[in-house]
């Protein structure tokens, strides 16, 4: 009987609610192009095709996923500013792509205003991380090594990210050797290799913290770390801000409300789903989904932009 | 060292329980499997088809098969085993021509047409392409084994002892040594490598306003790779065969095959013959294959030369020329040794030494998820490298491939000998319009086609002035890695200008470049 019914209920749902139609019977017009503002085969990269598959598993729509690193997602963004506002094609950046790096930009064609944000996937588990039982693996140990002369290389894998390296440093005592690097899996394959001493990641190390090969020295959040909750946060060394933010979805500005409402819902949907692969990646290396869509991630990215405004003001001073 | 064994035995996995293309009694046919074996065929025929060669067929076929299997890490091995295929398979089809019509299938089977086609020409055309085939899987086989050893043990050294500068140093080493080798003077090689560059930094950088792009908008994300790749490797080789045919309609028309005489087939003794030429002839290529830049064709004339005074010394020796299966054998495990361990630049350091790796490269960096290098070869304590595993299911594949080889790859040399008779003016306007499909599927843009053909034209150009072309793609695809490494070496250093010359090792690197841009251009 169930069987039955449930069409028809969902029929009658459908006449009865206009505002949920547009949304639930929004399909995209063609295949979407997913751009990913990271470098292949990292943790980021990963999450959005692990999201994407989930979306296409789920939805039947089909998903192109390429790959368009650089300029802290910037490319990506001047690249989606040409795309069609019609859900057809949307991007995978950092909440600062479009409020920090868009500020220091100053390309006033990709500011956060020409933007529509789709949803949030995880918040930043930033720590700075340094390899486990190295010559860096304490706050502590990078100052003494500072004043004792020792040049410490700092790999970051954005601006946003190199200029807190300056102004932890600046306010630590500390002249840096700032690298920039592509991604956390740079600042971590550095690491490895020796290349650079200390770096910010934003949640890639997890696993590797897990295991003991690296350590979180500091926090760059406000709340405690899930693999280091012990790690001081960097306001405590001294630093005036946080380095947090989201991993997020972003498309075209004036994007059609029904595309946003069905492409946020689709994204929580795949990354809060217990069963998904993407949600087994976000609880492993990213501290958990969190999922912030609508009304409410407008007013963060908001904050989030007057934030940056003042820490670009502080670091230029 | 255990964790090592663990590692290999992840990899034979990922190939053997990897996605099935189809189930049979409950058993799954392995994807990967299925694209090694479509692949060999595929080699073998495009290696046995005068004007088409290995290159060629990755080239076209890359574009396709991404978008066949995506851009999601299971597609790595379905498409390795592939382009694998073709590798192997067209090193082993080239002989086929050049012993049953006098014609060489690739640049490299040059040294297999002066015996093996008097060979065939005596009534023993099976017993050529036997030794052929032997020659060429045991040279081959050998090469992977030098490529699974060393590959792991020079990425872990370059990882423990190479710093930012001394990686930066050693990637321009590695450029000026394949302008050095490459073409007919040095001159021409660094033209050929500076063009590369220059079109690679197009919108590179990480200035957040592009570089170069002399404010065309098609410009703003950078020349596509592919179509820089394919456009002066392969749509300027066939301009430039489409330009000699024009002047002369039969230039690569074949000659009637003789048939088998009673006495043909392998004879008793004849392995026991070419063993040892076999042998020489495979540590010949590998050890030339391991240098970048260096091709399969110099590895066989120097392999066939050699054996050559070998056998002028012994009065007893068939004279080479003549037929003697020493040539054929010598040449064959030369050139087809280089594949293997070329690809040894290409997993530890991520540089491309020839055409074949440069589409290996290509795929890797186009489907994601895998990026040679260093990187490649960790082993994080507790954690799985997705990629080291990945990297052995590729030599898993290598090893199946040189089994397949052994076995029923002689049958299909045999299938295949037809083809060169297919002529060329008919099969060079269909590869041309399936390249450009192949490319319009992967980038859907027109500008990538009109890049191009650009490009082609340029290639074509280059070929008339016997600039090299390769270098040209080499340098455009470590272009990247150079700017980047010389970058980061430059802010780790404290923004040292003097970087590159910051430790020994980078120095000697540096000297090396100069030696080998003084020492090893040459006239020719």
């Amino acid at each position: 009987m169930t069987k039955f019914y449930t069409p028809l209920l969902a029929a009658a749902l459908l006449v009865t609610s206009p505002i949920g139609v547009q949304a639930e019977d929004w399909t995209p017009p063609g295949p979407i192009t997913m751009y990913v503002g990271f470098a292949a085969g990292g943790g980021a990269d990963t999450q959005a095709r692990l999201i994407a598959q989930g979306i296409e598993e789920t939805y039947g729509w089909t998903i192109i996923p390429q790959q368009l690193p650089g300029n802290s997602g910037l490319t990506l963004a001047a690249e989606l500013a040409k795309a069609p506002a019609d859900g057809t094609a949307f991007g995978m950046v950092v909440s600062e792509t479009l409020t920090y790096s868009a500020q220091a930009a100053g390309d006033p064609a990709l500011q956060l205003d020409k933007f529509t944000s789709l949803a949030t996937t995880a918040e930043f588990q930033m720590g700075l991380v340094a390899m486990a039982g190295g010559t860096f693996d304490s706050w502590d140990k990078v100052t003494e090594a500072a004043a004792a002369g020792t040049p410490i290389r700092f790999a970051t894998a954005s601006d946003r990210q190199a200029d807190m390296a300056w102004h932890l440093g600046q306010k630590a005592g500390i002249e840096f050797n700032i690298v920039e690097v592509r991604g956390g899996a740079g600042v971590m394959d550095g690491l490895r290799g020796g290349d650079v001493d200390i770096g910010w990641v934003a949640g890639a190390q997890s696993k590797s913290v897990q295991q003991g090969e690296m350590t979180n020295i500091a926090r760059g959040i406000a709340a405690p770390l899930a693999d280091s909750p012990d790690a001081p946060a960097i306001t405590e060394l001294g630093s005036d801000f946080y380095l947090d933010g989201y991993f997020m979805f972003i498309a075209p500005g004036g994007l059609d409300p029904a595309a946003r409402e069905a492409l946020g819902a689709a994204i929580r949907a795949v990354a809060e789903d217990a069963a998904s692969e993407a949600n087994a990646l976000l609880i492993k290396g990213f501290g958990g989904p969190s999922v912030r869509i609508g009304a409410d991630l407008d007013s963060y990215m908001a904050e989030a932009d007057a934030d940056a405004a003042e820490l670009i003001k502080a670091v230029g001073e | 060292m255990s964790e090592m064994l663990h590692y290999v035995w992840l990899g034979v996995l990922s190939v053997f329980q990897g996605p099935a293309l189809l189930e049979l009694g409950g058993i799954g046919l392995p994807l990967a499997l299925v694209m090694l074996v479509a692949g060999l065929v595929t080699g073998i025929a495009v290696g046995a088809t005068p004007g088409l060669a290995g290159p060629m067929a990755m080239a076209i076929s890359l574009p396709l098969l991404i978008s066949a299997f995506g851009f999601t890490p299971d597609a790595l091995l379905p498409v390795f085993g592939f382009l694998i295929g073709i590798m192997k398979g067209a090193t082993l089809g080239g002989a086929v021509p050049a012993i049953l019509f006098n014609l060489p299938g690739t640049p490299d089977a040059m040294m297999t047409t002066l015996d093996g086609f008097p060979m065939a020409q005596a009534g023993q055309p099976r017993r050529a392409l036997r030794i052929a085939q032997l020659s060429s899987v045991a040279g081959d086989t050998f090469s992977d084994i030098v490529l699974f050893i060393c590959a792991p043990f020079l990425a872990v050294m370059v990882e423990a002892y190479l710093d930012l500068p001394e990686k930066t140093a050693l990637l321009i080493l590695s450029i000026s040594f394949i302008a050095a080798v490459m073409g007919s003077s040095v001159g021409k090689g660094l033209l050929s490598v500076s063009l590369g560059l220059v079109v690679a930094f197009i919108a590179a950088g990480t200035d957040l306003s592009p570089r170069l792009t002399l404010g065309i908008d098609a410009l703003q994300t950078g020349v596509p790779l592919i179509a820089a790749v394919l456009g002066v490797l392969i749509v300027g080789e066939i301009f430039a065969t489409l330009e000699r045919l024009w002047h002369d309609n039969h230039a690569l028309d074949v000659k009637a095959a003789s048939d088998g005489s009673a006495e043909d087939g392998l004879q008793p003794g004849d392995i026991r013959r070419i063993a040892p030429y076999v042998g020489r002839g495979a540590v010949i290529g590998a050890a030339i294959g391991a240098l970048p830049g260096v091709g399969s064709t110099l590895a066989a004339t120097l392999s066939y030369t050699m054996a050559a005074r070998r056998a002028r010394r012994n009065p007893a020796a068939q004279p080479f020329g003549t037929g003697a299966p020493e040539g054929i054998a010598a040449t064959e495990a030369a050139n087809s040794a280089v594949s293997g361990a070329n690809l040894i630049p290409v997993l530890s350091l991520g540089i491309p030494g020839n055409a074949a790796a440069v589409f290996l490269i290509l795929a890797a960096d186009s489907i994601g998820g895998f990026n040679p290098g260093p990187a490649v070869f960790s082993m994080p304590e507790g954690a799985i490298n997705p990629q080291l595993v990945t990297v052995f299911g590729i030599f898993t594949l290598m090893s199946v491939g040189n089994l397949l080889n052994w076995v029923v790859g002689g049958g299909v040399m045999r299938a295949m000998g037809v083809l060169a008779k297919i002529p060329a003016t008919r099969l060079l306007p269909v590869v041309l319009l399936v390249s450009l499909t192949a490319i319009y599927v992967q980038e859907t843009s027109m500008f990538a086609i009109w890049a191009t053909l650009a490009f082609g034209v340029l290639g074509w150009a280059m070929r008339k002035l016997a600039v090299p072309v390769l270098p040209f793609v080499i340098a455009f695809i470590l272009a990247g890695p150079i700017e980047r490494s010389a970058r980061e070496a430059f802010s780790a250093s404290g923004a040292d200008p003097w970087f590159l010359f910051s430790s020994p090792t980078s120095v000697i690197l540096l000297l090396l470049a100069v030696v080998a841009l003084i020492f090893l251009g040459r006239e020719k």
